[in-house]
């Protein structure tokens, strides 16, 4: 019965699903999507893949998962796996219709494009990230979202590794900025509670 | 110290990602499209299968293997007439003498193993 193999497998831990998939259990796999599939897609996002092509992109990085699922040997997250090869994917995909060159040589005007806060001045990560430029939100994104070094984000962009490195700095001291309010709430709440 | 404070909460802040509404959808999307290449590769190795056992017996056919089956028929023959006033005759020469059948289960054996193993390669890749 279908039902009863998918509930069998949701009380399964992600490395005993990786086991089940390595045997061609397409279920087992199934379950991981379910579980991951959220982040991937929304890692692809704000990397700035749009909708449509974010969900095309995340597919095709599961399916290249499934397939190389012997090769995970459960030293790190399966979601933090499945994501680099989605990171590694959107960026064949930029390559492969010459956006990437674009992207990268593109910069946005920090304070010309304002992010947009809540009444109490708190913003959340996506509309902080709105302030990047592309090539800024592409860096910080697989240095930080996929858990690349900045040498292999500067192997899957191409770009030289002190490229990589300023349009990540720039990209935190933008970000640091706009997620700086936040940054006071916890620390007093730390304080109040200590 | 600030700055380590502040990367380690912004990979936390990337790993909060919420639940899209649609995820069951995708899921079921992936789950199809793993089934229907699964499908797919099984088509593929089977008519692969097919088609190398008949290559591999179409190659036996070809290189006159009628001529030869009758030509080792014959050295069978000649050789068990030989072996018989040499050794005591066993069932296993008795065997190999009877004629040309055992050949022909050896080429179908053959053609059948070759059919194996190619889809044993075709799915390792």
């Amino acid at each position: 019965m279908p039902g009863s193999r998918h509930s069998r497998f949701a009380s399964l831990h992600d490395v005993e699903l990786c086991t089940h998939a390595a045997t061609g259990e397409r279920r087992a796999f199934g379950e991981l999507v379910r579980r991951h599939g959220s982040s991937v897609r929304g890692l692809l996002r704000r990397m700035g893949a749009q909708g449509a092509e974010a969900d095309d992109v995340a597919q095709d990085a599961f399916l290249a998962a499934f397939e190389r699922i012997a090769e995970f040997r459960g030293e790190g997250t399966f979601a933090g796996w499945v994501k680099r090869i989605a990171a590694r994917a959107y960026l064949r995909r930029l390559q492969k219709e010459r956006r990437i060159g674009a992207i990268t040589a593109e910069q946005v005007d920090v304070d010309a494009e304002g992010a947009g806060g809540d009444a109490e001045g708190r913003i959340d990560l996506d509309e902080a990230l709105k302030v990047l430029g592309p090539a800024e939100r592409i860096c910080v994104t697989m240095c930080f979202g996929a858990g690349l070094s900045h040498q292999e984000a500067a192997d899957a962009l191409n770009l030289p590794l002190g490229t990589v490195k300023s349009h990540v700095k720039r990209g935190l001291d933008k970000l640091r900025t706009r997620l700086a309010p936040a940054d006071g709430v916890a620390l007093e709440g730390r304080r109040g509670n200590g | 110290m600030a700055e380590v404070e502040f990367e380690r909460r912004l990979e936390r802040l990337f790993g909060e990602a919420g639940e899209l509404p649609d995820a069951a959808q995708f899921a079921e999307r992936v789950e199809r499209r793993l089934d229907a290449g699964w499908t797919a590769r099984r088509w593929l190795i089977g008519a692969a299968g097919v088609v190398g056992g008949v290559i591999g017996a179409s190659q036996l056919m070809m290189s006159n293997v009628v001529q030869r089956v009758e030509t080792a028929e014959d050295s069978a023959r000649l050789l068990s007439t030989g072996l018989t006033h040499m050794t005591p005759r066993t069932d296993w020469m008795a065997a190999v003498s009877s004629g040309g059948s055992v050949v022909w289960i050896a080429a179908a054996m053959a053609v059948l193993m070759m059919g194996f193993v190619l889809t044993r390669v075709i799915g390792e890749i």
